[in-house]
Parts: C-alpha cells; sequence; structure tokens
C-alpha cells in the first residue's frame, strides 16, 4: 500500500513535469504543424544547463532564470535558422529535427561529457505525507511545475502575444490579414516551446540524472500526452500526461515499468484508433 | 537520344559494373573491410526503400518500420537456433513474420493518415520493441540471439554458405538488386500508378473508384515486406538478432536516410544510405562525435535541396535537356529560309 501510494505519487508529480514540456511540444505542434523530434532533447538541454548553473555559480535557483532564457534564444534562433527555410513542411521538419536532435546530443556529449551525472536536491530532507515520508523537493518540483503551466495558460489567455499565438494557430491566413506578424508569431512560439522544455529540465535535473542521452525516453511519453489529450488541445495535453505518468506509477506498483510502458502504449493505439479527436474533446477548447 | 538520358544511362552501366567488382576492385584499392560496408549499405538501402515505398509513392510517412525489420531478423534467429531450420527456411519465415505483422498492424494503421499515421506506427513498433525487451526467454532482449549459419546451398558434399566473404556479397547483392527491380516494375505497373494517384490526392483517387484503404494496405505489406528481406539479410550478416533494432531511432535514420537521398525517386534510399553510412564509417574511426556531421548534413539537404539529393540531380539533369532542347530550336531556326 505504502509503495502504491509513493510510486503514484512519483507518478503524478512526474506527470506534472512532463506535461509542462508537452505543452512545449503541442505548441509547436499545434502552431508551426511540425513533428518536433528533437523536443526531448530540449528538455535534456534544460538539465545540463540547471548542472551547469550550479558548477559555475554554486547557486541551482539561478538555474530557473538562466535555462529558459538561453533556451527561448536557441530556440528563435533554430526557427529562423532551420525551420524557416523548409517553409514548415511537416515531412522535411522530422528530418531536419533529427538532425537538429542528433547535433544536440553531441554538442552536449563534447562539452558535458559521456557520463552521466547527478544533481543533489537543493532542499533537502523529507516530509510525512499520508504515511510516508516523501522528498520535499519533489513537492517543490510539482509546485513548480504547476506555476509554470498556470503561467503558460495566462499567457496564451491574457496577453497580446499569447492571442496572436491562438490566433495563428485557428486561422493563419486571416490571422496576417489582420495584420499579426504571423512569421513572428513562429519564432516566438518555437522559442517558447524550447523554453517550457527548459523549464521542465530544470525542475526534473535533481530527480532524474544529467545525461546526453536524457531526452529519448522522455519524447515518446510527450507525444503520448499531446496524442491523447487531442492534437491542439492544450488543456487536454497536460491533463493526459499527469493522467499517464500516474496510471504508469500505479501500474508500477505491481508489475515492472516495462509493461507500465506497455499499457499506456495500447492505450494510446486505442485513443488513435477510436478517438482520434482526442480524450478531451468536449471537455476543453 | 539527349545528353541527360546518356549520362543517366552512362553511370548506371558504370554503377552497375562497380557493383560486380566490388569483392576484387575495393580491396585492391582500399581493404577488404569496405566489401562489407558495402554489403551493410546494400542491406540497409533496402531497409530505407521500404520507408519510400510507403512515404515516396503513397504519401504515408511511417516511423515504425523497424517493427518489421526487426521481425525479418527475429525469424531467422529464431528459426535456425530453436526451430533448427535450414537456410532458406528460416529466410522464408523472417520475410512472411514480417509481412504478417505489416498485414495484422496494417488494418489498423492504414485507417489513419498524416501525423496519426506516422505516430501510431511509432507506437506500434514501441509496443513490440518493450514487448521483445521483456521476453527474454524468446528474443534474448537487448543481448540478442547469436547462431551459427547453416549453408545456403548445399550440392551434394560441397557446401557454399555465407561464410565465404564473397559469396555472402554476392548474395546480398542479389537479394537487394531484385528487390529493387521488384520495386521499379512495381512503380510502372498499374498498382503503382494507382499508389501515386492516392499519393497526390487521395479524395479524387476514391472518387475515380479507386479502394484507398485496400491499397494502402497492400503498399503497407509490401512495405512490410521490404523491411523484413532487409531485417533477415542483416540477421544473416550479422549473424544474431536484438531486440535495439526495433527502436524507433532505427525507423527514424531510415526515414532520413530515404527524404535525404531523394523521396520518390528508385535510388534515392540508396543515395541517402550510402552518404550517412559512408560518412560515418570514414569519420567515426578518427572522430567518436560523427553523429553531429549526419545531423548537420541532415538539416542542409533539407534546406538546400528539399526533394533529395536525386530530386537535385534530376533537377540538374532537366536543366540540361532543357538548354539542348533550346539549342536544338534555335539551330533548326537558323536552317529556316
Amino acid at each position: 500500500m505504502e509503495k502504491l501510494l509513493l510510486l503514484a505519487m512519483n507518478g503524478l508529480i512526474w506527470g506534472l513535469i512532463i506535461a509542462l514540456i508537452a505543452l512545449g511540444l503541442a505548441i509547436i505542434f499545434g502552431l508551426l504543424d511540425i513533428i518536433n523530434l528533437a523536443h526531448g532533447d530540449f528538455f535534456m538541454v534544460g538539465t545540463v544547463l540547471a548542472w551547469a548553473t550550479l558548477q559555475s555559480t554554486g547557486n541551482f535557483w539561478l538555474a530557473f532564470i538562466v535555462a529558459p532564457l538561453i533556451g527561448f534564444i536557441l530556440g528563435a534562433l533554430i526557427q529562423r535558422m532551420v525551420i524557416q527555410p523548409i517553409h514548415n513542411a511537416a515531412a522535411l521538419s522530422i528530418v531536419a529535427t533529427f538532425g537538429l536532435s542528433l547535433i544536440l546530443q553531441e554538442s552536449v556529449r563534447i562539452t558535458f561529457g559521456p557520463t552521466p551525472r547527478r544533481i543533489l536536491p537543493p532542499i533537502q530532507g523529507t516530509v510525512p505525507l499520508f504515511g510516508i515520508d516523501y522528498e520535499i523537493y519533489r513537492l517543490f518540483a510539482a509546485a513548480v511545475a504547476i506555476v509554470a503551466i498556470g503561467g503558460f495558460f495566462v499567457f496564451l489567455h491574457r496577453t497580446q502575444l499569447g492571442t496572436w499565438m491562438r490566433a495563428v494557430r485557428h486561422d493563419r491566413d486571416t490571422a496576417i490579414a489582420m495584420g499579426i506578424p504571423a512569421k513572428r508569431v513562429y519564432v516566438l512560439t518555437f522559442g517558447i516551446g524550447f523554453a517550457l522544455a527548459c523549464v521542465g529540465g530544470v525542475v526534473a535535473a535533481p530527480i532524474t540524472t544529467v545525461d546526453f542521452r536524457g531526452g529519448v525516453d522522455i519524447l515518446p511519453f510527450c507525444f503520448m500526452a499531446v496524442i491523447i489529450g487531442g492534437l491542439g488541445n492544450l488543456p487536454g495535453t497536460a491533463a493526459a500526461a499527469i493522467l499517464l505518468a500516474f496510471l504508469e506509477g500505479v501500474i508500477q506498483s505491481a508489475a515492472s515499468p516495462t509493461v507500465a510502458r506497455i499499457s499506456s502504449l495500447v492505450l494510446m493505439s486505442a485513443v488513435l484508433l477510436l478517438r482520434p479527436q482526442g480524450l478531451f474533446k468536449g471537455f476543453a477548447r | 537520344m539527349s545528353a541527360a538520358t546518356l549520362i543517366e544511362r552512362a553511370l548506371l552501366i558504370a554503377f552497375a559494373a562497380f557493383m560486380l567488382s566490388v569483392p576484387w576492385s575495393v580491396p585492391a584499392l582500399i581493404n577488404s573491410f569496405w566489401v562489407s560496408v558495402i554489403a551493410e549499405i546494400l542491406i540497409w538501402s533496402l531497409f530505407a526503400a521500404s520507408v519510400n515505398l510507403l512515404f515516396g509513392y503513397v504519401g504515408l510517412l511511417s516511423f515504425g518500420q523497424a517493427l518489421y525489420f526487426g521481425f525479418g531478423m527475429y525469424g531467422v534467429a529464431i528459426g535456425i537456433n530453436d526451430l533448427g531450420l535450414s537456410f532458406w527456411p528460416a529466410f522464408g519465415l523472417g520475410i512472411v513474420a514480417s509481412m504478417a505483422m505489416a498485414l495484422v498492424t496494417g488494418v489498423f494503421a492504414v485507417r489513419l493518415t498524416w501525423h496519426y499515421f506516422a505516430i501510431i506506427t511509432v507506437v506500434f513498433s514501441l509496443i513490440f520493441y518493450f514487448l521483445a525487451l521483456t521476453n527474454k526467454w524468446l528474443t534474448g532482449g537487448d543481448d540478442g540471439i547469436s547462431f551459427t549459419l547453416p549453408p545456403t546451398f548445399s550440392f551434394g558434399g560441397t557446401k557454399y554458405g555465407l561464410t565465404d566473404p564473397t559469396f555472402q556479397y554476392f548474395f546480398i547483392l542479389g537479394v537487394v538488386a531484385l528487390c529493387f527491380w521488384l520495386m521499379h516494375r512495381l512503380i510502372g505497373s498499374p498498382l503503382g500508378k494507382a499508389f501515386l494517384a492516392i499519393r497526390d490526392n487521395d479524395t479524387r483517387a476514391s472518387l475515380i473508384g479507386l479502394n484507398v484503404y485496400v491499397l494502402r494496405l497492400i503498399a503497407f505489406v509490401l512495405a512490410g515486406f521490404l523491411a523484413g528481406v532487409a531485417g533477415a539479410l542483416f540477421a544473416f550478416f550479422g549473424r544474431y538478432a536484438s531486440a535495439s533494432y526495433m527502436f524507433y531511432h532505427v525507423s527514424g535514420e531510415a526515414v532520413v536516410w530515404a527524404i535525404v537521398g531523394g523521396a520518390g525517386t528508385l535510388f534515392g534510399p540508396l543515395v541517402g544510405t550510402s552518404i550517412f553510412i559512408v560518412v560515418r564509417e570514414v569519420v567515426s574511426s578518427h572522430w567518436e562525435h560523427h553523429s553531429l556531421i549526419v545531423g548537420i548534413v541532415a538539416i542542409l539537404v533539407v534546406i538546400f535541396a528539399p526533394r533529395g539529393i536525386v530530386g537535385l540531380w534530376r533537377q540538374w539533369m532537366a536543366q540540361l535537356a532543357e538548354r539542348g532542347d533550346a539549342a536544338a530550336i534555335k539551330s533548326k531556326l537558323r536552317t529556316e529560309p
């Protein structure tokens, strides 16, 4: 029972972090219509930036400012230099982002090194929760993820740029006719997507390991969240990420992690075949 | 005959002559290690051709062809190791297993198109990748299955097998060339024309009476066949099968090879695969970060030659032909009184 509770809690918190990363993937997917195979590596860059900030300044908290900033700049540059020249053609974007993924992984391997490293949680200690001792840092991570996701939705619905992003996604040609600078919106969207993945990376860095292959496992999971939530349905994506990770956590208490992963993949095929519009169509728009 | 066709025909003959002379010319020019590299390129280009058949000719982007590659591998390895089959039945088992798998998954997958199709093919391949990892008793998991090769042909006492490197090379060349020839015939056939119609506009194709679903399913099974043959050959080539070849990265590489070489062209996959494997083999012995170059090449090709390298070549040839035509018209005009 305690094991179940622990794994369910871990799953829930991991789901919140994944939701943050998957939101970045979902806006890139929904707005630019490209399948971003490098998104897992954006997350990985975030974990590495957290490690680098801790090493150079001795202050982990600084990474929450540094990593999204660098991620945003990198994302905007990548959009201008790689994605824009291929005119958002979906098939080509798969090849381009696959290449990007290799470049990011190898660059990190050259500079950071091939061996995985660990970051100690900046907040030590445990707190009793429902009869188990739970790590404080994980609770803090959940809070950060919730704040970041909430902040993103406020940004999307309450600011001019957010409105532009929704408008361009809704109807690109009309948006351009209304004077919205669609090209700039694309650049900013890609930057924001990268930045969100980086925040996820910083939050997750003390929980997982920092490794140049750290994004490989994250990527299919984020895609599952985007699909099960429904393409372009951002609240659905976040909900699906949390649901999936929670379910995997619960299944893991009874079976191996691989079995848990297989069950969520089977769930995803069922959703794709039976409800390709996503599980949550009708709940949110 | 125009200059462009002449150049292409000469290149094709030179290429065929080179491929036939590889076991002797390559060890003389470089070293015998490169014979096996070329054999490997042939196998992987067949795998890239299976992605190309779906994407380049039917317009379905599959990100899960590694599943059928893996079934080809395991069909051979399990056939020889566990069932005690000889060479040809094991080869057949690998191909049948991958085609059957393609049929079963295809029934579901081809109901979807575009993004959804790309993703469900990854999902299917991931499910079986994880199943292969967990069911170690059957697949050996990450360590895989190693087996000893049975002879390919035996006439009385004399045996021919893939243990002879020259025989192995020609065996792989023969099978791959046969598959490419079959694909060439397929593209020219009415079935191939129907595929192209679906690629260009599936609504229009269904309105002229083509059964889009069944045709896509046929293409999917045929692509499974190509991937299965490639997998079976690779199992014979490496004398083992492993679950790691079913991971989505393997499928992704084939997609990149096919698109960089030129999707929708017969030789595109071969060109793309050759470039990437040659770069890998040349660079990896000097510098361990060769993936960096692969990534940069992929991005540059997509930006500057969106139709792939063969597409770029065709564009040049078309320009050459146009210039020739223009010159011909000019000279004709001049002779007119």
